[in-house]
């Protein structure tokens, strides 16, 4: 992999981020209303302290200022405080990012736990009802509202059999690991559907394709039974362009643990967005949209990255 | 929730239209293909009759969409002879606002899907024809849109302005064409080289007639498999927006509007949930693989 | 999805030490009630309570939601009980004219009020509480760099001395029968914590210091509160019993409705106040669950937008639209729980009430109603639509997001309303949008609830320089007849003044007053000592009171 390639798209990153953020910022300051409303109504609060306030948060200059002073600081980590609360924006999403991860991550282990061995499924059947079936369940999965399936897993395992609880993080009081398991279940299991029918079926895909490759045919002339070839020979070739897959869905999760977490009542940066939008608290929205984006443009970056480590065959010039 | 399917067709690299020699029988024979596969044939089936219903039914059905009941206000009743889907909190006929909005949520994925074609194919085909700097910028600029999350960025627009059912296909639709224009952009790459496109150019078509009537022809059939699976994509991203408040507004029922009345009474009236979240599943499950089913039908190969 | 906030910038004046209301405070439950083992408070249990709004602040001066929390954590010098009277909390007794806590000053034209601070009551962190906190209460909370939503109270303060540490002498510069409102009622700050602070960003606003029956334990922002027992609490009960009996209240935030109700149902919420009424409905029946009823000082209105809609500027118009409500819908979509009034004064302030025809707003006659469309030049369009040169009357009405209360209510009178011709429609804003729609009068139609104090000062929304008249509603005769009503200390003035006012507002019908409306929360049949509390000091004024029966006892 050229050096000159990596650093070009190393420092390809920083316009797109400018370019994300200046998007970001055009779009909020075309919102009517301001950061200065939650106080405009205060009746406490005297005309002059509003001017101050307005000072304060630079609202008197003009728009480019105001983006200059904003990037700069979102750049050294100075994220603005919450309108709602007081709080500086960096606390706020730090205090709920754990949960989100944990949710994502869950996910994310799960969705690899179960797409790897229905793709392969499906691709080793492939034609037959066994891959029918499972291709129309993946079907299924990228089919159905994320908020629906949440409320009727929650009427199934929560109302009709009391099996697992509702809404969440942990039962109050109760700290243990398994308690937190039964809380992670059905939140865990609505967010990773999506992902889960993707992936199977883009593996089932590209193993597919692989496996009609004559390197493959050479191998069972060499006496390699169906599952070791596809392990050891098909299976690397086949999860290369899953990768390039992985980013997207990414930004599938962010997008579903904005539903997943309202319904389940986890407290995560999903539902943090929820409440900023209600109470138009823009710092944090303008905070948690750029840290989205930036996840995402990083997650592209690694896939990329990984994509050429693995392929030896791709150089990108 | 995926607000689009998983294909590897993604990066644009399905064969390019065969060119147009025999429009007729390719026809013929391209829906020959397509509704070989039983899920095809019933999915299309289930589409036009869904199409049918939601025309016919808040037509015929003896209740208006927003008819209140004043015996039956302030709970939910149970199904009966009268209202077949039950009612809601405030005595309408849910089977009739399940059509209803069917209308509605339909309505607003076709608008949004089209909205996201036009749009992807108008920044694909300059970017792939043009290429250079042309191209970089525009990708460029997909590359930008396509950073943000999407949901997030849907909800930030829909919640600053009012929600009208405009400014909805809009935000929707504004938000949705990036796959498309990828697509459009690998097709015009492959298709510009072409020899019918030299051939074209030398009796004198100028760069918009050469991709408006050479071109983007050729690539119809990927266009319009991006335009199916977007309209599967714009009915959730609806009914997403619906149901966490946003979006549209009742009295005027979509279906994830349906779903944000009926969520408080899961426990206690589950059967005002079931219609409308079924009917999202339905259609956006026969979109998708109808979707589907054009791809496998376009490839020359099996 | 939050539940409905009640008193946005409403926590008007009490005139309790001149005028008692007696307010009766029905303890009723809807579920049937099951005879209990009458049995005496035991000490210990946690409390899990479920509130559907988030928490902004623990700073009870700053919070623009209700202070549940703070109430059960800071305490004031004097505080409303069940019935809406003033009891001593802090303070020794209530300071009135007859026990001379109250002092007529300069001609009777101010006033000075004389607190005797209880002894023995210690802080939190153990610190004995004196009239120095008294003092820099004021002087924090009146500070113009405090950005706080409750300052009533402040401005009538001239001074205050603090002759000795137990006494705090309150000079004012009026005679103000609503002194005892928000200030030193809310709260009394730690002056030995706070003094130079800056109290927008203190770490106290996370975790208050008080003298209250609990301590903020722990606040994790978004999900839950936990507060814990306080030791050093000076509360004893009638056996002489050191108070609170619980051992801790665990305060969770869910904003989502279905959420709370599947956690009451599953017994991990055991106390959920001010719940939706489409909850109620829902948790109707349940075993082990009592639904208990308080009254609410409030009540739903419809305001009209007269700055933005001129055609809500005449009268005819605005009585039309009164005359298309039927509030029997809107009853019966509220479970029954609300009555219909025809006041903005509520018939339980029975000493101002009129109940005389001509102080009620006119009630449900839509054929009345269509008819005055008709005449007020408003003639039906082919959609059924009226039209008024050449624009149909179309209103878009406003309440605020997520109260699906009130969304509910919302529908029922866009089909009221488009029944005599007028298209209306849904146009919610959410949180400070609401707010500020409110304040600004920037609304066609506006569906709200309000709830007061135990003495609405009336003028606020109907005067016409009152902070909470957005609408832009000006009328000399009200504004007459409300001057006499709030500097009136005579009874028999007060309530002809009173009825004057409620025929001018019959009459020109700036607001349409709906439902009132009562306060339904839901316990576990084990709590026990609970008492509903109708002012906006919350019910959890007394939970020093409240115990848990161990389970297994109860039915």
């Amino acid at each position: 992999m050229s050096q000159a390639w990596l650093l070009r798209r190393l420092l390809g990153v920083v316009p797109l981020l400018l370019a994300i953020s200046v998007l970001l910022f055009t779009i909020v300051h075309l919102a009517p209303g301001g950061p200065t409303d939650v106080y405009a109504d205060n009746p406490s609060v005297t005309p002059q302290a509003l001017a101050e306030i307005r000072i304060a948060y630079g609202l008197d200059q003009p728009l480019p200022v105001q983006y200059l002073r904003w990037a700069s600081a979102m750049a050294r980590g100075v994220w603005g405080y919450s309108i709602r609360t007081g709080r500086p924006v960096t606390t706020e999403i730090a205090e709920r990012l754990p949960a989100s991860l944990l949710l994502g991550g869950t996910a994310l282990a799960l969705s690899a736990l179960l797409a790897l061995p229905i793709g392969i499924l499906s691709a080793a059947l492939r034609r037959t009802a066994v891959d029918r079936v499972l291709t129309l369940v993946s079907f299924a999965g990228i089919s159905v509202p994320v908020f629906w399936l949440a409320l009727m897993l929650q009427l199934l395992f929560s109302i009709h059999w009391t099996l697992l609880p509702a809404a969440g993080y942990e039962t109050i009081g109760d700290t243990g690991v398994l308690d937190h398991l039964r809380h992670l279940a059905m939140p865990a299991a609505v967010l990773s559907l999506a992902t889960i029918a993707n992936w199977s079926r883009f593996l089932r895909g590209s193993l597919v394709d692989a496996l009609q490759q004559d390197y493959v045919r050479t191998a069972y002339a060499k006496g390699h039974g169906t599952a070791g070839v596809i392990v050891h020979h098909a299976l690397r070739n086949a999860l290369l362009p899953v990768v390039t897959i992985i980013s997207l869905d990414l930004a599938s999760l962010i997008s579903g643990a904005i539903i997943t977490e309202t319904v389940f009542a986890w407290p995560g940066i999903g539902r943090l967005f929820v409440e900023s939008m209600d109470a138009r608290d823009y710092p944090v929205l303008m905070g948690l949209m750029m840290l989205g984006s930036l996840a995402l443009v990083l997650a592209n970056l690694c896939a990329d990255l990984v994509y050429t480590l693995i392929d030896p065959r791709i150089r990108y010039e | 929730m995926s607000e689009r399917a998983a294909s590897p067709a993604i990066n644009g690299d399905a064969a390019p239209g065969a060119a147009a020699a025999q429009p007729q029988s390719r026809g013929r024979s391209f829906l020959r293909r397509l509704l070989r596969a039983a899920p095809a044939r019933v999915s299309l089936g289930f589409l036009l009759l869904l199409a049918a219903t939601v025309i016919l039914v808040p037509l015929c059905s003896p209740y208006a969409y927003d008819q209140q009941d004043l015996d039956l206000i302030g709970q939910p009743a149970a199904p009966d002879g009268a209202h077949w889907f039950g009612t809601d909190t405030l005595g309408e006929d849910s089977l009739t606002r399940v059509f209803y909005g069917g209308r509605i949520s339909l309505c607003v994925g076709l608008a949004s899907a089209l909205v996201a074609t036009l749009l992807g194919t108008a920044i694909g085909a300059l970017a792939g024809f043009f290429g250079g700097r042309v191209d970089q910028w525009l990708m460029r600029g997909t590359d930008v849109v396509l950073s943000i999350p999407l949901l997030p960025l849907v909800l930030l627009l829909s919640g600053m302005f009012r929600p009208g059912l405009g400014s909805l296909v809009l935000a929707i639709g504004g938000l949705t064409w990036m796959a498309t224009a990828r697509i459009v952009r690998g097709q015009v790459l492959s298709l510009r080289e072409l020899e019918f496109v030299d051939a074209a150019r030398a009796l004198g078509a100028g760069n918009g007639r050469l991709i408006l009537r050479h071109i983007l022809p050729n690539a119809v059939g990927p266009i319009t498999v991006s335009a199916t699976l977007a309209v599967g994509s714009s009915i959730l991203l609806e009914s997403a927006l619906s149901f966490l408040g946003f979006g549209v507004q009742p009295p005027t029922p979509t279906w994830g509007n349906l779903l944000n009345a009926a969520s408080p009474w899961i426990g206690t009236a589950p059967w005002l949930a079931l219609p409308p979240g079924l009917m999202i599943f339905a259609t956006v499950l026969a979109v998708n693989c109808l979707g589907d089913a054009l791809r496998d039908a376009l490839e020359p190969k099996d | 999805m939050r539940g409905p906030r009640t008193p946005i910038g409403a926590r008007a004046s009490v005139a309790a030490l001149l005028l008692s209301f007696a307010l009766v405070s029905s303890v009723t439950s809807v579920a049937a009630p099951l005879p209990l083992p009458s049995a005496s408070p035991v000490h210990g249990g946690t409390l899990t309570v479920g509130i559907s709004y988030d928490i902004d602040t623990l700073n009870v001066y700053v919070t623009a939601a209700l202070g549940d929390i703070e109430a059960a954590v800071v305490e004031g010098l004097v505080a409303p009980d069940e019935h809406a009277h003033y009891v001593p909390v802090l303070a020794t007794e209530v300071p009135t004219l007859a026990n001379g806590g109250i002092e007529l000053t300069h001609q009777g034209k101010a006033m000075r009020v004389t607190y005797h601070l209880r002894p023995g009551v210690l802080w939190q962190d153990g610190v004995p509480l004196t009239s120095a906190d008294v003092k820099f209460t004021w002087e924090a909370v009146k500070d113009p760099h405090f950005l706080a939503e409750s300052k009533d109270g402040c401005e009538g303060v001239e001074s205050i001395d603090t002759p000795d540490a137990a006494t705090a002498v309150v000079n004012y510069r009026s005679v103000s029968p609503a002194f005892a409102s928000t200030l030193f009622t809310f709260g009394i700050l730690p002056r030995h914590l706070l003094a130079g602070k800056d109290l927008n960003h203190d770490p106290y606003n996370d975790k208050p210091l008080g003298t209250g029956p609990f301590m903020v334990s722990e606040f994790r922002r978004g999900q839950y509160v936990v507060l814990d027992r306080n030791p050093l609490y000076w509360g004893r009960d009638a056996a002489g019993r050191p108070l609170p009996y619980l051992d801790r209240i665990i305060f969770n935030v869910i904003p989502n409705s279905n959420t709370l109700g599947t956690l009451i149902r599953a017994g991990e919420i055991l106390f959920a106040p001010r719940i939706p009424v489409m909850l109620a409905k829902q948790l109707r029946g349940t075993a082990g669950i009592d639904l208990v009823t308080g009254p609410s000082l409030g009540w739903s209105y419809l305001d009209f937008g007269m700055k933005q809609v001129p055609a809500l500027r005449d009268p005819a118009v605005r009585r039309a639209i009164a005359e298309a409500i039927n509030r029997a819908a809107l009853v019966k979509a509220a479970g029954n729980y609300p009555q219909p009034i025809h006041s903005t004064v509520l018939p339980v302030f029975e000493t101002l009430y009129d109940p005389e025809p001509d102080a009620a707003v006119p009630d449900y006659d839509p054929a009345a109603a269509n008819a005055a469309l008709d005449l007020a030049g408003y003639p039906r369009g082919p959609d059924g639509i009226r039209v008024r040169e050449g624009r149909p009357l179309e209103l878009g009405i406003t309440t605020q997001s997520g109260d699906i209360d009130g969304e509910i209510a919302e529908q029922i009178l866009i089909a009221e309303l488009k029944a005599i011709g007028i298209a209306a429609y849904a146009d919610n804003k959410s949180g400070i949008a609401y707010r500020q729609a409110r304040y600004k009068g920037a609304f066609d139609l506006q569906y709200g609830r309000i709830t007061t104090a135990a003495d609405p000062v009336y003028s606020m929304f109907y005067g016409t320089h009152g902070p909470l008249n957005g609408r832009g509603y000006t009328s000399a005769a009200m504004d007459a007849a409300l001057a006499r009503m709030e500097t009136s200390l005579v009874p028999e003035e007060r309530r002809a003044a009173g009825a004057e006012m409620q025929r001018v507002f019959a009459r020109d019908l700036p607001s349409l007053p709906l439902l009132s409306y009562v306060s339904i929360a839901a316990k576990t049949r084990r709590l026990q000592g609970y008492v509903t509390n109708p002012t906006n000091m919350t019910d959890f004024v007394g939970v020093a009171h409240w115990w848990l029966s161990p389970r297994g006892t109860a039915p």
